[in-house]
């Protein structure tokens, strides 16, 4: 029964590995789709009505697919949020408290500045997203370099501290004397949200309503390379790496390991923050309670999914992009609720993080090397 | 192994809750002494130490307790269990499930039902991630975060809303200790699965440390080769452990449904996994700090309701709000300081030899 | 491979007892996406009624059921078919715009967006799409257009009567209040009432009441923090207790309706709509609720909808005191009496209930 765990590569070209990379997460959709369609057909359902729909939905027209990019781009960003914290052995589970920072501090430059122009006020408002976030994830990495407070702990905390200091920021005011939020806007009586970001902080669109396309994916494209980039090319991804493979082999290699942590927590924060900034300057145009990070938590699967590579992190983002997308169609096409999407996500999670399921069902011969399982780091890593 | 032995073990807790229990006493006595003396008077003390603070206290921990004790029976012998949420979900979920279908029995009966299962689905979850994890060598993150989204997913799925359930565990007061002033009303007062969360606090401490049981389990988390070379079953342990913790989230899950609330509602766990992750984290995999934390959880949570039914304070409420979050980041700084998971957790463990 | 059969068993048992365990109870999917029974009537096939709901269910006991029950309660009157009324259930503040596109490339005639945070995105459709009636049910209208109409209602009249009762019941001089965010005004006005109406009649009388602590994706489905708050009213020596904000506040009314002493001292008061109907379980303590009729009122905005004397801009619902049902005996003619005064000063201006001044 035993498979070495990390077995050395059979030398095979490019698009061979590519292919093969790709079969075990496609038979994995496939293999969570029939799932689903046990799901349905023993609930009552009908699973050809309703992955009709879903298909409809994602990608039957221009708004199909208009609605599946949009939602793509922050799965992308939080999905290489929590990817890059992986890869140096940190597990990010607050890209949804850093989504909310990004927001906050995105719309609070957004709705301000008057008069500047679009190419100095949008660059601006963007920055300070990408900053609301890097400061959120900063603090984890601080704290655990410092104190050796866990990050799991702490960024889960962060996110409860992000939600309620974002919806106070917004806040009308209570009925107990207390003062309204600073970006509450004044002209909306009892209700907690801010003013409309400036024409000049918008990101322009790529496709106007009814599509609401808009440049941020061109965003989301470069920051998925850029960290692709980061991570296998450059030193300080060298370093990153091998801190996530063992620290304190690291430690004695002379890598800065307690920089490397507190730079690659803030560096996801910072990712996670573009996309709250992203989603407020180029989708909703202002920023209420109600937008919360529930991406950011999506940003964990679609990591995992995507074997915490980059270009993983793309695909397993359009696929999540492409069932949200249709979820709506799916509902009306059909009457099948939601809540089934959710399960096909995290039967396609199960099937591609355990090979040996997938190979059960189709019969496969089993392979050494894609068995190990996804290489995400497998412990609390409490140094 | 000597340094585990049970001597040295009590000596070790001594000297690491010596001062955690000076401080849980005083703060008894302060809280019999508002509850039956003029100081009651004071809003502050009142909302600090009043018996409706102490109640919502023990209400808010128990849930988070068992959660821990979950987590740390899974990852004491080596198997990381961030699935909690999920695994209290569905628990929560079939004991839903089990009390409208049995709505016709006779109370007792029908709650009892419930619970069995619940805990039993709890720990068929927990069998789950154990066996994605030990037999198709799954990561245990992502284990652990598919039971997460399969119960979210399935329970909203599955979930009649017209169904209901009828009737809900009720307190039974234990004679005598009941009317001890304050201390009664408090702990002795309470509806069965909150005792029987305390009870499980002594028993997991017990059974992890002063048992053949525990030893082993604690061998196969901190040094499964060295388990196996004398004769222990690594991945049995792991299987029967996680199977375990499993069932404690389930029994979790029993207590919001059945003792709580009453109803189910989807994705009523409301993160309480998770929190439960940090108090096992925080109590450094040891079931009484767990207990600790999740106590100190629970309090600030109690606090801060406290804080804005008293209105006390024109702080915005988000702020108050803030409390328990930002509690919980101050003493995982400043009081724990490192802690130290098992040495072998997320580790497959491959026996010598059996290719 | 010797493993796998028991493995597969496994994991075939675990599906099993999952599919198994909804078993009991009827699923709830078949019957989603329509409901009306009417047979097709003389409009089946011409006029289209969508809702969108607020993140969460069409059948969620609270406003997103009510305002369904609107729609399909307007189909059978009108004799629509069953596929012309349809439902999508949200599930992201996201997602808004998008869910109401779905109804309008349908072709949909009339679209009903349930909750106030609906209301930007109710608002730029109705824009965009003069064709189309909206109505959105809790969203005021700043600026009357033609094509949409905000069903709101005084929340803090029907309040206020609660706390009129609540204030009379009172034997502590302590009463309470579980509800769900003040992020949302409805809320507000529901409480704020509550307190004005229980002043008015115990100047001294003491009203602790609180808001769920967490944002508002929680607020409102929170029920052990609903139950755990009320009992922390009753330590408090609260002895009525009003529970408004969806499935949180029904959590705080089955709390008290296991408490010592319901239905005799200790009573509570619920929200929305009568939920002595909608939520059973807390018929032991429940004197009445504070509604706001949502159902009646998408009932006759769809209908004027179909008849082409649909009104834009505000359009007021019933606010009002829920029956007393079991507890009819119980209460004082005079306090009854002092009910309809107060009713009817709310209605001629001549009671203020202070909110929103």
């Amino acid at each position: 029964m035993r498979r070495p765990v990390l077995a050395t590569a059979s030398p095979t070209t490019g698009i061979a590995r590519t292919l093969r990379a790709l079969l075990i997460p496609s038979l994995a959709l496939l293999a969570a789709l029939l799932a689903g369609a046990v799901v349905m057909i023993l609930s009552g359902d009908d699973p050809m009505a309703a992955y009709g729909g879903l298909f409809k939905g994602a990608f039957g027209d221009g708004k199909g697919w208009a609605r599946t990019i949009r939602k793509t781009i922050p799965f992308v960003l939080t999905g290489l949020s929590v990817a890059l914290a992986f890869k140096v052995s940190l597990f990010n589970i607050g890209a949804s408290g850093q989504f909310v920072m990004g927001s906050v501090f995105a719309v609070a430059v957004g709705i301000n500045f008057e008069g500047l122009p679009v190419y100095v006020h949008l660059p601006l408002a963007l920055i300070a997203g990408i900053a609301g976030g890097l400061l959120w994830g900063a603090i984890p990495g601080i704290l655990k370099v410092y104190t050796g407070a866990h990050e799991v702990i702490v960024t889960i905390m962060l996110n409860y501290v992000a939600s309620l200091l974002g919806g106070w920021t917004v806040y009308a005011g209570g009925t107990q004397g207390q003062t309204p939020g600073p970006l509450w806007d004044r002209t909306a009586g009892a209700i907690s949200e801010t003013p409309d970001v400036l024409h000049s902080a918008q990101i322009p669109w790529l496709f106007g309503p009814p599509y609401r396309v808009h440049y941020g994916v061109f965003l989301a494209l470069a920051a998925a390379i850029l960290v692709w980039w980061l991570i296998f090319k450059t030193p300080l991804g060298f370093e990153m790496r091998t801190v996530g493979h063992n620290m304190r082999a690291a430690r004695y290699a002379g890598i800065r390991v307690n920089f490397t942590i507190i730079l690659t927590m803030a560096l996801a924060g910072g990712l996670a923050g573009l996309a709250g900034a992203i989603e407020t300057l180029g989708l909703n145009h202002k920023f209420a309670p109600e937008f919360g990070g529930a991406v950011g938590f999506d940003g964990i699967t679609v990591a995992l999914l995507g074997q915490t590579h980059p270009i993983g992190v793309l695909l397993a983002a359009f696929m999540f992009g492409a069932l949200d997308g249709g979820a709506a169609t799916m509902q009306f096409e059909s009457g099948v609720p939601a809540d089934i999407i959710q399960i096909i996500q995290a039967l396609v999670l199960a099937f591609v993080a355990a090979p040996l399921i997938i190979r059960l069902i189709f019969r496969l011969r089993p392979q050494s090397q894609e068995d190990a399982g996804s290489a995400v780091s497998t412990s609390w890593g409490g140094t | 192994m000597s340094k585990n032995g049970p001597v040295s073990a009590f000596h070790r807790l001594r000297r690491r809750y010596g001062n955690t229990m000076i401080v849980a006493l005083a703060l008894v006595v302060m809280a019999v002494l508002v509850n039956v003396t003029p100081l009651k008077e004071q809003t502050w003390l009142r909302v600090l130490f009043g018996i409706s603070a102490l109640n919502f206290t023990l209400r808010a921990t128990v849930p988070l307790v068992l959660g821990a004790l979950s987590g740390i029976l899974c990852e004491r012998s080596g198997i990381i269990n961030i699935g909690i949420e999920g695994m209290m979900l569905a628990g929560a979920f079939a004991g839903f499930v089990a009390k409208t279908s049995t709505n016709h029995w006779p109370l007792a009966a029908s709650l009892i039902f419930s619970v069995v299962a619940a805990v039993a689905v709890g720990g068929l979850m927990g069998a789950v991630h154990a066996l994605f994890s030990i037999r198709f060598r799954m990561d245990q993150i992502i284990s652990g975060t598919v039971i997460i989204i399969l119960a979210l997913g399935t329970t909203s799925y599955l979930y009649n809303r017209d169904a209901i359930a009828e009737g809900k565990f009720s307190s039974i007061p234990i004679p005598g200790l009941a009317h001890i002033p304050v201390i009664g009303p408090v702990l002795f007062d309470n509806p069965p699965i909150t005792y029987l969360a305390l009870i499980m606090v002594v028993v997991v401490h017990l059974g992890l440390f002063y048992t053949r049981w525990g030893l082993r389990t604690r061998a196969v988390g901190e040094h499964p080769r060295a388990a196996d070379t004398v004769g222990i079953n690594v991945n049995r342990y792991r299987y029967i452990n996680t199977s375990l913790g499993g069932m404690l989230a389930g029994l979790a899950g029993a207590f919001l449904v059945l003792e709580a609330v009453g109803q189910f509602q989807e994705g009523m766990t409301a993160g309480r996994g998770f929190i439960s992750l940090a108090a096992m984290i925080f109590g450094n995999w040891n079931p009484v700090g767990a207990l600790g934390a999740a106590t100190l959880f629970g309090y600030t949570q109690a606090l801060q309701n406290e804080l804005l039914l008293a209105g006390v304070t024109q702080v915005p409420r988000q702020f108050i709000s803030m409390l328990p979050y930002v509690v919980t980041i101050v003493a995982v700084s400043g009081l724990v300081g490192r802690v130290r998971p098992p040495a072998a957790e997320g580790k497959v463990y491959e026996t010598e030899g059996s290719a | 491979m010797k493993a796998s059969r028991p493995v597969k068993l496994l994991v075939f048992l675990t599906a099993l007892a999952l599919l198994l365990a909804a078993c009991p109870a009827p699923m709830p999917a078949t019957d989603s996406g329509s409901g009306a029974a009417g047979t097709a009537g003389d409009m089946a096939g011409e006029f289209k009624v969508g809702l969108v709901t607020d993140v969460g269910r069409v059948n969620d006991r609270s406003f997103n059921q009510s305002a369904w029950e609107g729609v399909v309660a307007a189909a059978e009157a009108l004799g629509l078919a069953e596929d012309d009324i349809k439902y999508i259930e949200t599930q992201d503040a996201k997602d808004y715009a998008d869910n109401m596109q779905q109804f309008i490339d349908a072709g949909y005639n009339v679209i009903v967006s349930v909750g106030f945070a609906l209301g930007d995105a109710t608002t730029a459709a109705a824009q965009e799409n003069p064709d189309v009636f909206f109505i959105g049910v809790d969203q005021f209208q700043g600026e009357a257009m033609s094509n949409l109409a905000g069903l709101i209602f005084n929340e803090d009249h029907s309040g206020y009567l609660a706390g009129v009762l609540a204030g009379s019941l009172s034997r502590t001089g302590t009463i309470a209040a579980v509800l769900g965010t003040d992020l949302v005004p409805p809320v507000v006005a529901f409480n704020e009432g509550y307190i004005a109406g229980a002043k008015s009649v115990n100047a001294d009388i003491n009203v602790i009441s609180t808001y769920h602590p967490g944002e508002i994706s929680q607020a409102f489905v929170d029920p052990e923090w609903g139950a755990a708050t009320a009992k922390q009213a009753l330590d408090q020596g609260a002895d009525v207790i009003f529970g408004a904000g969806g499935i949180t506040g029904n959590g705080a009314l089955q709390e008290i309706a296991t408490a010592d002493g319901a239905g005799e001292t200790v009573f509570c008061i619920g929200v929305d709509t009568d939920q002595w109907n909608t939520v059973p379980a807390a018929q032991p303590c429940l004197v009445s609720s504070a509604m706001k009729l949502i159902t009646p009122g998408v009932v006759e905005l769809v209908t004027m909808a179909s008849d082409g004397e649909f009104p834009g801009g505000n359009y007021f619902g019933d606010a009002d005191l829920a029956p007393f049902h079991d507890f009819d005996d119980m209460i004082a003619q005079e306090l009854k009496d002092l009910l309809e005064e107060t009713k009817a000063g709310l209605i001629d201006g001549s009671i203020d209930t202070g909110y929103g001044n």
